[in-house]
């Protein structure tokens, strides 16, 4: 049996190089980071960041409108999450959800996440500090679920960015009008999720569809509003997210191994079929409950790497009990080699 | 050949290689530099700026290293008292017509200093109203002289800049300022009595003399074409017009028309200088809807009148095409050190700019491309100004007792200055303090309002370093590799190579990166780290 637990474990970490590794070989026509969609790919959560940022197999993940709106379907209490990232450069991120269960059958949940730079100095050309701004770019998610059987549970969830360059003060654009804040048309993201028994689940995750042409989250930015500035295009790559989680015991202690592999279309097209215009990329997590209160946590979001912990108490307030989890998630960006010890997150249920 | 264009390339590169490790600390008034000229004195230099909304001058004075280089000893600033006014006018870029797209500069003595013209605001607020003239005697004595405009206000609302004040010649023996004036003619400001005297006069092409208009007389184009440049002949003392029929002197023998080639033709700038001196003269006007320009000249006693400027291949071979078959040029300035005239030239939009360097032939080229393409203009390439800036103005000043400095305005990367008659060039600019070591990274400028600008990556460092600049994007994917192990050296001011060292908000591929923020790594091979942050608004997606 431990052998077999090995096995699967060996191969999601293999699947989950092999994407990080296909990444690096196949982003040829277009760098991912340089596409719209970073607060996105960035997760919201720390739980989930603490393990590789996997959650859309996991029926406990929130915020569920975010990562896969089929888990709303199996909610049966109220349930919010309140995260804080501070990341080393000034930059700032977060992520609140609630959630819960509408009917018997089906479920509702709305999220908000939250990436900002605190101290973004305003140079000009003669090297002056001008200002300082604190942008930010945050994205609304409004799901909806319905859980078909006990098993399966589909969901849509409708979303929508608001960003603000804080820009339109500074002395830097002075004489022109600024458009600051811009907000995106509504996008669609679909999910599915199966629970196949006690041990195995999966999930399909397809993000930024649009009524537009192509289906693509397309949108056009006018950075000021007497067109002094050129305008600018907006696109969100369409992403093919599946993932896969596995439940055991390992000398007694309940363990969890999760896989994501995800396809980015970086290309304004229905479907791509040329492989250089996708980028592939894995991540993988694996949680251990060595208390019953107390969870580790390690993963790999594409070649970032992250150490979690979580600890679960309860509030009594009268009879009731309000079951509260706290967690920490420890993450290093690999590719720049930034450490951030900073991420604490909340998160429970109203019964 | 290719060997001996690459020859000639990496001669140029080498040759024009920019000194900057002397110049440390700087401060103009801004980087924008609309123009340059002498103040007076050896070393001396005035640069005129505009930051956005406010003008201001700079005086910088040089001194030459024994290995002659040159070395900044002092700049000290002022802004102009008016900040409604300025020399820099809206739209200085875009203007049809050639006079309207320059700044004359001209240096007339202790007792005004540097000349420049005035604009003030029009109803929409920008600089484009005709309003006089500054001039300049120290950073204490900017003196505004605003001057009359005997044309009613809706006229001047309308066509403003066919009064604009866009020439200057001062005779120091008969104390008489000349004032070239568009469509009002030719002023003179008579300095030689107790009170000065100013009078304004337009030429008269039936009777051929300088006239005094009469009171509310209406324009009269036909007759009283417009005056664009005045210059006084260095040998004779005769002033000379350029006008909107042909070239034109003032002698004691009369007023006359003295080029047949250029009888009826728009001269709207007039240069004179060198030895033996040129006389060079520019043509621009409208056909439908094109702007067609032309450069002449009389080189010494080789001329009797003006004839086009040859353009020269590499060998010395007369083209039959030259630059103004490509784009429509106005000639900034022309500074004269020997022989040689550098003629400053920039296209309409400020895409293109650079200097010809004439020699007693026409324009050599300095270089013929892969594509065959010849090479008039220096500049950027040539090492004259180390980022790609629209060279503005150009003048020569004297640097030492015994030497002749040249000096370039830039749009953005302030002053370069040049102690060996362009071969090397001095970049004096503002740039923030770093710390050593990467200890502050810069990014100059940090917003990138359209993928393509650029953005300096401005960093120390204390020793010769291998220096790799990447680019992250907010969620730290490299989107860039700036460069990878190149060498920079220690530098009291700036380490950072400004053609290599910048970012245009593009990817690896080149795709326009989306708008947002970028954060940028600096790194040595001894181990320092930096991060500086650029800001996108964002491209195009290709």
């Amino acid at each position: 049996m431990i052998r077999l637990k090995n096995l699967v474990v060996t191969t999601l970490a293999v699947c989950s190089l092999a994407g990080s590794a296909m990444a690096i070989g196949f982003t040829k026509k277009s760098e991912l980071g340089g596409f719209d969609g970073f607060v996105e790919r960035m997760g919201g959560g720390v739980r989930e960041l603490g393990r590789g940022n996997t959650g859309t197999a996991d029926t406990a993940t929130m915020p569920g409108a975010f990562w896969n709106p089929a888990l709303l379907g199996f909610r049966e209490n109220i349930g919010y999450t309140l995260n804080v990232e501070k990341r080393d450069l000034d930059r700032l991120g977060g992520a609140f959800g609630i959630e819960g269960k509408v009917g018997k059958r089906m479920g509702v949940g709305f999220a908000v996440l939250y990436r900002g730079d605190r101290d973004f100095k305003i140079i000009d050309e003669d090297d002056q500090t001008v200002s300082t701004s604190k942008p930010f770019f945050s994205m609304f998610y409004l799901g909806f679920a319905y859980r078909a059987t006990r098993q399966d549970a589909f969901g849509l969830s409708l979303s929508m960015s608001y960003d603000n360059l804080d820009i339109a003060d500074s002395r830097y654009f002075e004489g022109i009008e600024v458009e600051e804040s811009f907000r995106s048309p509504v996008t669609i993201n679909l999910g599915w999720t199966r629970q196949w028994n006690a041990k195995w689940s999966s999930s399909v995750v397809i993000r930024n569809l649009s009524f537009s042409k192509n289906l693509s989250a397309k949108w056009t930015k006018n950075p000021s509003r007497d067109n002094t500035l050129n305008s600018t295009e907006g696109v969100r790559p369409k992403v093919l997210q599946i993932g896969l989680g596995y439940r055991s015991k390992i000398m007694g202690k309940p363990v969890y191994a999760w896989m994501e592999a995800l396809d980015y279309q970086v290309a304004d097209t229905l479907l791509a079929f040329d492989p250089q215009l996708h980028v592939w990329t894995g991540r993988v997590g694996f949680e251990c409950e060595a208390t019953p209160n107390a969870t580790f946590r390690v993963g790999m979001d594409d070649l970032n790497w992250m150490l979690g912990a979580g600890y679960k108490f309860e509030i009594r307030v009268g009879k009731r009990r309000f079951p509260i989890e706290l967690n920490y998630a420890f993450l290093y960006e690999t590719s720049a080699g930034i450490w951030s010890p900073f991420s604490l997150g909340l998160r429970g249920y109203i019964p | 050949m290719k060997l001996g264009y690459a020859i000639l390339t990496a001669g140029l590169l080498v040759g024009g290689a920019l000194s900057t490790n002397a110049l440390a600390g700087e401060t103009l008034f801004s980087n924008y530099v609309f123009a340059v000229g002498p103040a007076g004195q050896n070393g001396a230099l005035w640069a005129f700026s505009r930051d956005g909304s406010y003008s201001g001058l700079t005086l910088l004075n040089f001194n030459v290293s024994s290995k002659g280089a040159v070395v900044t000893e002092a700049t000290a600033q002022a802004q102009v008292e008016t900040d409604t006014l300025s020399a820099a006018r809206y739209e200085i870029f875009d203007d049809d017509f050639a006079e309207r797209r320059r700044i004359p500069a001209v240096y007339a003595g202790s007792k005004l200093g540097l000349l420049l013209p005035m604009f003030s605001l029009d109803e929409n607020g920008r600089q484009s109203q005709p309003a006089g003239y500054y001039s300049v005697r120290d950073l204490r004595n900017i003196i505004e002289n605003p001057l009359d405009e005997p044309v009613d206000e809706d006229t001047l609302q309308k066509q403003p800049m066919m009064y604009a004040t866009s020439g200057f010649a001062y005779d120091s023996t008969a104390k008489r300022l000349w004032v070239a004036r568009g469509a009002l003619g030719v002023m003179v400001h008579d300095m030689s009595g107790k009170k000065n005297v100013d009078t304004t006069f337009v030429l008269n092409l039936k009777t051929n003399k300088l006239e005094v208009p009469k009171k509310n007389a209406e324009l009269d184009l036909e007759n009283n074409p417009e005056i664009f440049d005045v210059r006084l002949h260095p040998e004779t003392g005769d002033l000379w017009l350029a006008t909107a029929k042909g070239l034109w002197v003032k002698s004691s023998g009369g007023l006359k028309n003295v080029s047949k080639n250029l009888k009826d033709s728009r001269v709207t700038g007039l240069w004179m200088g060198g030895s033996p001196l040129q006389i060079i003269a520019e043509t621009n006007y409208k056909k439908k809807d094109n702007v067609v320009g032309g450069l002449w000249r009389i080189y010494g006693e080789k001329n009797k009148d003006f004839v086009k400027v040859d353009f020269l291949d590499t060998a010395g071979k007369v083209q039959k095409k030259d630059i103004y078959d490509e784009a429509d040029y106005t000639v900034g300035n022309v500074a004269f050190i020997g022989k040689t005239a550098y003629v400053l030239v920039h296209a309409i939009g400020g895409s293109i700019s650079g200097y010809l360097k004439l020699d007693s032939l026409g324009a050599r080229a300095w270089e013929k491309d892969d594509d065959g393409k010849l090479q008039w203009l220096y500049g950027y390439e040539t090492g004259a100004t180390d980022r790609k800036a629209v060279i503005m103005s150009m003048c020569a000043f004297p640097l030492s007792k015994n030497r002749t400095g040249l000096a370039i305005a830039t749009y953005g990367n302030g002053v370069s200055v040049s102690a060996d008659s362009g071969a090397t060039w001095s970049v004096v600019l503002n740039r923030a303090k770093l710390s050593n070591n990467l200890g502050s990274i810069r990014m100059v400028p940090s917003v990138i309002v359209s993928p393509g600008e650029e953005s300096l990556v401005s960093y120390k460092l204390d020793k010769e370093s291998k220096v790799t600049i990447e680019v992250f994007s907010y969620d730290m994917r490299k989107v860039r590799t700036i460069v990878k192990d190149a060498v920079r050296n220690a530098d009291a001011s700036r380490s950072s190579n400004p053609k290599e060292d910048y970012w245009d908000g593009r990817d690896d591929h080149g795709k326009d990166c989306t708008m947002g923020v970028y954060y940028i790594r600096v790194k040595d091979n001894h181990g320092h780290i930096g991060w500086g942050k650029a800001m996108t608004l964002g491209g195009n997606f290709r």
